[in-house]
């Protein structure tokens, strides 16, 4: 009977329902629009860098610290005897770094060159055009940043001048044989990619690299004491703790726009009680409780964030299909260097997210309901009959 | 017959053999021109840029191969900054921010003040004839000088250049063309000296002009406006604390 005569009520409310229940659920279609981005952001820039750069996992050198320049000259370390075999199957990608100066056009310009075998299949890297010939410059692979950086493009020639590892100086002529496209910035901004046997004979190297990729988990065992290895919750830290920053950033915004809902509906309530006091009288002289009538009004309060959820998924649904179909793009091709965002974004919804959402706004709008109509309990039944105002 | 002739050939050939003398003994009085206790200069490093030039003047103390000391006295976005060398340690002093910074790892790849010349060339003092070793290829004029031309290889590791290839001035023992090799043997950087005096018993070129022949532009330009040799300069003047004075 309650659930009956609240929503009764909201019916009866006419606009001012409308009203409300409209605010709820723009709310709603925001939040489940940017919950889904950053969750979308995330699962993209994760599943790319583990096609582009990470795999199954990765043993770095103990010799380098990416956050430490003076490190990279000598950042290699030997491969083990045990991990030799694998790297012949193709199981293991070794990866060398080298720092270096490179000579597009006569400009010089300060780059990280890195061996990867040609012929390797872990890694989404278009490298199999590394492979170098017999004589003529050493292919190179770029990405469209660095080739918008140096102006190279593909069949330009340029020199690399790089230290072997006895610390003196080697310069070769590298041509660019393809541009690649990397959804990874880092593997494009200031990288110089050419095939490992290449650099290491550049470098007077042999069996050295900087980092493993590892094509299956099981690798993750192997024994390389000279190497640490690197685990995904390591490997991804930060980007979890940068989209974390960037969604607490963005909440605030948010929680303006859930308070002034919830301000609506607290609002809502508050002129209810004050218009309806011969409604409540009514009610109590037929028998209600103050109990039943508090629950009747919170329940009306509570059924907006309902009919609020329906209408946000009614209403937002070509929205969320349109971001789900065609993707957001950043405005203007604003380029953050930011793995994930070099093409549109196509948004997958959590469920579980939205759902946790849906039911502590549930939650949040039966007590901003409950809040005013607690009043009633004190409202004596003759002076809510009257009209009277000592509620 | 024969015999006889191919005997005179030889015998006449020999005091032109005789001439050449010992490209150790070369590289030898090569450093002693360029051997010094101490030093002190006043130059100016005159970068040519693509678009404009710009010149950086500073004073320079010197001890031994291990210990120099240069302050920028000019121009004046650059007064103030001062360089310290100290083994194979390098210190800069930037008074926009009054910090020294030391300079290693692959900031020693980097361009001293946009000019051709590196960090690295900076670390690179130790004698010719403890780091190559030569062979004699011939002899050839450079600006209108006679001169040696002497093939440099690295006797050891650890190098920037491994091989180089330099002209000398048979009369004075002055190095006045340097071409620097890579391991591959491609040409790095070309060095030319010029206005050769003779300063306190030692012939000394006032003019360098130094190449990365892998970079365009014309180089920089490298004038010793004063220089004078084997003086006393303070223990201090070689220390940190120098940097913030």
């Amino acid at each position: 009977m309650i659930f009956k005569l609240a929503l009764r009520n909201i019916i009866g409310n006419g606009w001012r329902s409308l009203i409300n229940i409209g605010i709820i659920a723009a709310v709603l279609i925001s939040l489940i629009w940017m919950e889904a981005m950053w969750y979308s952001w995330l699962v993209l820039a994760k599943t790319q860098q583990k096609q582009w750069e990470f795999a199954s996992g990765m043993l770095r050198s103990k010799n380098y610290d990416p956050y430490d320049t003076f490190s990279w000259e000598k950042s290699y370390a030997p491969i083990p005897a045990e991990v030799l075999p694998h790297v012949e199957s193709g199981d293991i990608v070794p990866i060398l770094y080298a720092p270096s100066v490179i000579y597009p056009g006569g400009r010089q310009l300060s780059a990280m060159v890195k061996g990867i075998p040609a012929g390797q299949k872990v890694l989404e890297l278009p490298s199999s055009g590394l492979a170098p010939s017999e004589d003529g410059p050493i292919p190179a692979l770029i990405g469209k940043n660095m080739a918008r950086t140096t102006k190279l493009g593909i069949g330009d020639v340029f020199t690399l001048r790089v230290k072997d590892s006895a610390g003196a100086f080697n310069a070769v002529d590298l041509q660019i044989t393809d541009v690649m496209d990397s959804p990874v910035p880092s593997l494009d901004i200031g990288t110089v990619w050419v095939d490992l046997s290449a650099l290491r004979e550049a470098r007077l190297l042999t069996d050295v690299a900087t980092v493993l990729v590892l094509k299956e988990k099981s690798l993750q065992s192997v024994s390389a004491p000279q190497y640490e290895l690197i685990t995904e919750k390591e490997f991804f830290a930060d980007l979890n703790e940068m989209v974390m920053t960037k969604a607490v950033g963005q909440s605030v915004l948010f929680l303006l726009m859930i308070f002034l809902a919830m301000l609506a509906i607290f609002d809502t309530q508050a002129l209810a009680i004050f218009k309806r006091r011969k409604e409540i009288g009514m009610l109590s002289a037929l028998g209600m409780t103050k109990g039943q009538i508090t629950r009747m009004f919170t329940l009306e309060g509570a059924l907006y964030m309902v009919f609020a959820a329906i209408a946000s998924l009614v209403l937002g649904f070509p929205l969320f299909w349109y971001f789900a179909t065609k993707g957001f793009a950043l405005p203007g091709g604003v380029d953050f260097g930011v793995v994930g965002f070099d093409r549109p974004l196509k948004f997958v919804y959590p469920l579980p997210l939205i759902l946790l959402t849906l039911v502590l706004m549930f939650i949040l709008t039966a007590f901003v309901s409950w809040l005013p109509v607690r009043k009633i309990a004190a409202l004596k039944t003759v002076d809510a009959l009257k009209g009277g105002t000592n509620a | 017959m024969n015999k006889i002739l191919l005997a005179i050939l030889i015998l006449a050939a020999l005091p032109l053999w005789a001439a050449d003398p010992d490209p150790a003994s070369i590289l030898k009085a090569v450093d002693a021109n360029l051997t010094f206790s101490s030093s002190y200069s006043v130059t100016r490093m005159v970068i040519n840029g693509r678009r404009s030039s710009r010149t950086v003047e500073s004073v320079n103390y010197a001890q031994g191969e291990d210990k120099f000391f240069t302050e920028y006295t000019a121009p004046p976005r650059d007064k103030g900054t001062k360089m310290l060398k100290l083994g194979d340690k390098l210190w800069i002093y930037d008074p926009g921010t009054d910090r020294s910074v030391q300079i290693s790892g692959n900031m020693l790849k980097q361009s001293v003040m946009g000019s051709d010349l590196s960090y690295e060339d900076f670390m690179e003092a130790s004698k010719l004839q403890d780091d190559y070793s030569a062979s004699l290829e011939g002899s050839a004029s450079y600006d209108g000088r006679d001169c040696w031309v002497l093939l440099l290889t690295a006797k050891k590791t650890g190098l920037a250049y491994s091989s180089a290839r330099i002209q000398v001035d048979k009369a004075r023992n002055v190095i006045l063309h340097e071409q620097l090799f890579a391991k591959s043997g491609k040409l790095l950087k070309t060095i030319r000296f010029g206005n050769v005096k003779k300063v306190g018993g030692r012939w000394y070129p006032h003019f360098v002009n130094f190449k990365d022949e892998l970079k365009s532009g014309k180089g920089t330009e490298y004038y010793v406006d004063e220089i004078r040799f084997d003086l006393s300069i303070p223990a201090a003047t070689f220390t940190k604390a120098m940097l913030k004075k």
